[in-house]
């Protein structure tokens, strides 16, 4: 297994970042105009993660997790409240430097892993790179890979590795860019206790090893035993 | 009904949920029937012309006898006095042009007193007789548009004459060849067109009882050796079996659009069925049978031939307006003089329209809808396994490529069948099968060897667009072969006219030698050869600065059952005879004897070698003559045969000449020499054309017989594109997951515009690269097999480079152009929405 000193943060002692949160959400609403009524999926909800905080945002569906996360990934614009993301606000930016926020600061997973069917693993972890015209892209995903054992099946496509190794190999990718913050949305929910506990584990590593601030929306309470915080949400509000 | 239902549910309902995509799908479909269905009826137009002026004029005519350069007037006597109850009228044919201007029409003399015409019944005889006093009467079609009693001024042969509107001749219904046509009675025709003493046709009527064939025989045992007993309808049969090359390969041409269209059918039910594949399963699972499965999808692609035949029946119908225009002077220029019959869209046109589009579309499906037919129920097979598959497969596939290219480079080198090129048209189509079947092989190809290239010159995101062209081979793959196929068609024909225009240009180098060409005035055809005045050569000859005049006379003739040309020229120095023929050996032999040189056309049509021996029917007998030399011609597809000048007035001793050449001697005042020629010609309709402007109007003439060759290969590009357009939307909303998660992961909005316009660049570069070579091979079969078998012409290889660079960048373009709105519709899905889909 790679060593967490070997994947680079360009930003230095990551101890230090203790000093600032990298994602502070302010009275943060988000309401969507309809056919018929506005939907408020968001209602001032506010939120402060550390680096290196693992978070789990727990609810029912509809409660406004998914929408809380676009909002925190600079994925779409509160409509009140701001979002700052390593003090910098996403309310003031334009889509080419949420574009480029995102490159930087940003990695997303998701429950039904989203690889690109028609890629290969390597080629799937290195696509931001890519995208964000690194060099060595094929080295640092291998690198990627290799730490959450996924190397061996590194030129494999999707459909011909479990749902699992898939979601392994999501994660490599999210974590391609040396991100600050990465956004879970239900890792675990396409698969089994066994798997799925598995994929918390790395995600536990990750943020404790690389100090990246984890935030995972789970409508499972089982699931949120191995953070560090559960936020509680229901109607769009942080509560009880 | 429940099948109605069914249908209505599972097949129409998805594709009225993407009107835009359907409808670039059917007016793809329509464009290919349209483009068949015009060029079939253009040409029915453009041949069926031939007869109807003379038929509807003079009713029914069971025989024809007539002549080469004319009947001796005394045979109609002579046949009159047959102990048969003929019904004899003789004819005189030529053409005018009214008031020296525009197409020339019909001028046909008649036995106007001697013989009921129906046409020109007068209830009054004194009527009758005062229109024939009246100066020069002549009675005309109503599409002249002229009043009776007006003056009308008329070219025939050299000569510019007034003549009498007699009246207008009554239109009969459904027949349309007396609306264009000019009639005078038959002492007058004889006069001015200098046939005093001469009839260009005998119509017979024949007794009842006995076959044609009978009376034929009968009659031809009656007049001498030299004239033709025909039935009606043979020199039309003649001028259709002419022209059915020429129409056979405009055919063959317009069924590349029906092609193009293929491929686009294939992707269209293919896209159908992956994303369908769930619904397949279910649909299995709840008890639908694979066949039922694979006629779901065969139904999908009946509806779009369907839809889209029609709508080509109407486009079609309209586009023919276009290509007779197109056709119509090309048959004139090229083959024979022709007024284009009105465009009948009949029950047969629109039903092989139909029928080919229908088949088209259904063969084209039946490979992805029995692979539908097979997905197993629960089998929930990634699209990414499917492409994944569709990789291994190629390499099996490439193995039945290279044997279709081998078989295709085999059959292009058999003769021909019955005078038609099958054996090439077919390599043709295996050459392009092979290459579409190998392109999958050389995307795979050129995406492992190119990618860092790419990257390097390019950027991120044309690597991106590669590797995306690569992963979706089952897709991209079909639509590159679409526009490759298409490529491939407009360079083949850009070579192939490309390389006869640079050798008619060299011919006309090495032919034209002379400083100034005449001719008489009015417009031009293959098949007519109107005169001027012997004296004309006279007198231009006797100019002290004139080196010599070259007299060449030609007549119509037909030959083993097609059209040619008799001639008889006065020097040939500068004919440029076939490679290992002695020409001055030629020369020197030719004025001495019953020689004849003939046309490469004429030579390769009826199998004439050095040495064999034209018969022809001249002056009362068969006459043979030995054949010196054969000489490459590309005026005319008709073929000629040219006997010295001395010979022919031997056996036709009519002195006046079809054109002349005028040789100046050398460092004389060109302008000077030019004005005494126009003095000598004053009073009289001549043309005279600067060695130069001879030139330019025979390229002119050339270039605009090829415009209906660059309209279809137009067609079938914009078929290829709009077909591309429809598959890359398809692609980019099948693909909208893929380009949602891009823009999670760090894609500004112009990335993703540029990795899909750069995936339609490498798929618009490759099919260009491809579709170049292709043709390439291609246009030496058009050149060097169909051209030779179809038309008997020989061309030398030349690369139009220009000409190809200019059509390759517009293709490119459009390409890339027809990515514009797919991109756009990837910018403007949300992606938050579009990653949460179920």
């Amino acid at each position: 297994m790679i060593s967490p000193n070997s994947v680079r943060y360009p930003e230095g002692d990551p101890h230090l970042s203790f000093l600032m949160a990298i994602l502070e959400a302010r009275s943060v609403a988000k309401v969507y105009q309809t056919e018929g009524s506005p939907v408020t999926a968001l209602a001032g909800v506010s939120l402060k993660v550390e680096p290196g905080q693992f978070i789990a945002l727990v609810g029912r569906s509809g409660c406004g997790k998914s929408t809380l996360l676009n909002l925190c990934g600079a994925m779409d614009f509160p409509s009140t409240g701001e979002i700052l993301i390593d003090g910098q606000s996403t309310s003031t930016l334009t889509d080419s430097q949420l574009t480029h926020l995102r490159r930087q600061k940003v990695g997303f997973i998701f429950q039904s892993f989203q690889l690109l069917h028609t890629l290969t693993a390597i080629e799937n972890v290195e696509l931001p790179l890519l995208l964000a015209h690194q060099p060595n892209a094929r080295q640092t995903a291998a690198e990627r890979l290799r730490w959450v054992e996924m190397g061996e099946l590194a030129n494999r496509y999707p459909h011909q590795v479990s749902g699992g190794q898939q979601q392994r190999i999501a994660i490599a990718r999210a974590l391609a860019h040396n991100p600050r913050l990465l956004l879970a949305d239900e890792p675990t929910g396409n698969l089994d206790t066994t798997t799925g506990d598995l994929v918390l584990d790395l995600l536990r590593r990750t943020a404790t090893q690389f100090s990246v601030a984890v935030i995972m929306a789970t409508h499972s309470v089982e699931s949120a035993s191995i953070v560090d915080r559960v936020v509680r949400m229901r109607d769009g509000r942080i509560g009880a | 009904m429940s099948t109605l239902r069914l249908f209505s549910r599972l097949i129409l309902r998805p594709l009225l949920r993407e009107p835009i995509r359907t409808a670039l799908t059917l007016f793809a479909v329509a464009l290919g029937v349209a483009v068949v269905v015009a060029i079939d009826l253009a040409g029915q137009a453009a041949a069926g012309s031939f007869h109807s002026s003379i038929e509807s004029l003079t009713g029914k005519t069971d025989l024809i006898t007539s002549s080469t350069g004319g009947l001796n007037e005394h045979l109609l006597a002579e046949l009159s006095q047959l102990p048969y109850p003929f019904d004899i009228a003789p004819r005189i044919e030529d053409f005018a042009s009214v008031e020296g201007k525009g197409e020339a029409v019909p001028f046909i003399g008649l036995d106007l007193i001697g013989h009921h015409i129906a046409q020109f019944d007068e209830q009054n005889p004194e009527q009758a007789a005062m229109l024939l006093a009246a100066p020069n009467p002549v009675w005309v079609g109503s599409r002249l548009r002229l009043q009776p009693g007006a003056t009308v001024h008329l070219l025939i042969n050299d000569v510019l004459r007034p003549y009498t509107v007699a009246g207008v001749l009554k239109p009969q219904p459904g027949e349309i060849g007396e609306q264009n046509v000019i009639v005078a009675d038959i002492g007058l025709a004889q006069l001015v067109t200098g046939k005093t003493g001469k009839l260009d046709t005998l119509d017979v009527r024949i007794p009842a009882g006995e076959s044609i064939e009978h009376w034929r025989q009968v009659l031809a045992a009656n007049v001498p050796t030299s004239v033709d007993v025909e039935p009606q309808g043979a020199r039309t049969d003649e001028n259709r079996k002419m022209l059915s090359a020429f129409r056979w390969n405009l055919r063959v041409l317009s069924y590349i659009a029906l092609v193009v269209g293929a491929f686009l059918i294939y992707n269209t039910i293919s896209v159908s069925v992956v994303r369908r594949r769930n619904e397949i399963g279910v649909l299995r699972a709840l008890g639908a049978t694979r066949g039922f499965i694979a006629v779901g999808f065969l139904a999908e692609a009946l509806f779009f031939a369907l839809a889209g035949s029609a709508a080509g029946l109407v486009l079609g119908r309209l586009m023919a307006i276009g290509a007779v225009a197109l056709i119509g002077r090309t048959v004139q220029s090229l083959y024979v003089s022709s007024e284009p019959s009105p465009i009948q869209l009949t029950f047969e046109s629109a039903a092989t329209g139909v029928t080919l589009g229908v088949v088209n579309s259904l063969l084209a499906a039946l490979a992805p809808a029995v692979e539908a037919a097979y997905v197993a129920p629960v089998e929930a097979m990634a699209r990414g396994r499917e492409e994944y598959n569709a990789a291994r497969r190629s390499r099996t596939i490439i193995w039945y490529a290279l044997l279709m290219l081998a078989a295709g480079g085999v059959l292009s080198q058999l003769p021909a069948f019955h005078g038609q090129p099958l054996a090439a048209y077919l390599a043709v189509l295996l050459l392009i099968a092979g290459t579409a079947a190998a392109i999958p092989t050389i995307v795979s190809l050129f995406s492992r060897f190119a990618t860092h290239g790419i990257q390097r010159l390019f950027g991120t995101e044309a690597m991106l667009g590669l590797r995306s062209l690569r992963a979706s081979l089952g897709r991209t793959s079909v639509l590159t072969a679409a526009l490759t196929t298409a490529v491939a068609m407009t360079a083949s024909v850009g070579i192939m006219v490309g390389s006869f225009r640079e050798t008619v240009a060299v011919w006309m180098d090495n032919q034209l030698k002379a400083d100034f060409y005449l001719r008489p005035a009015g417009s031009s055809s293959a098949d007519r050869h109107p005169t001027m005045a012997a004296s004309i050569a006279d007198r231009i000859a006797q100019l002290p600065d004139v080196a010599a005049v070259d007299r060449f006379r030609a007549y119509p003739i037909s030959y083993q059952g097609l059209p040619a040309t008799l001639a008889g020229g006065e020097s040939t120095t500068s004919t440029h005879f076939l490679p290992g023929e002695n020409a001055s050996a030629i020369l020197r032999a030719w004025p001495t004897g019953d020689y004849a040189v003939v046309s490469e056309p004429f030579a390769n049509k009826h199998n004439i070698k050095v040495g064999g021996i034209v018969t022809l029917p001249l002056a009362g007998a068969k006459r043979s003559f030995k054949v010196l030399g054969i000489y490459y011609d590309y005026s005319t597809e008709r073929g000629y045969v040219i006997l010295a000048r001395r010979t022919l007035l031997k056996y036709l001793p009519d002195t006046a000449s079809s054109n002349l050449a005028v040789i100046l001697k050398p460092g004389v005042d060109a302008a000077a020499i030019r004005q005494a020629i126009d003095n000598i010609i004053a009073g009289r309709a001549v043309l005279v054309f600067a060695n130069s402007d001879l030139r330019r109007g025979a390229i002119e003439i050339f270039d605009r017989t090829f415009r209906i060759t660059y309209a279809l290969e137009a067609v079938a590009i914009s078929v290829a594109v709009m077909g591309i357009a429809g598959a890359l939307l398809a692609m980019v909303i099948d693909r909208r997951r893929e380009f949602a998660l891009l823009r999670f992961l760090g894609a500004g909005q112009p990335q993703v515009r540029a990795i899909i316009l750069c995936e339609a660049g490498l798929l618009g570069l490759l099919s260009n690269v491809i579709g170049l070579i292709l043709g390439s091979a291609l246009s030496l079969i058009l050149i060097f097999v169909i051209n030779k078998q179809s038309f008997g012409w020989t061309f030398q290889f030349h690369w139009p480079v220009g000409m190809l660079l200019s059509a390759l960048s517009v293709v490119y373009a459009a390409t890339v152009l027809a990515a514009l709105y797919p991109a756009h519709t990837a910018l403007r899905m949300n992606p938050i929405e579009v990653i949460h889909e179920a």
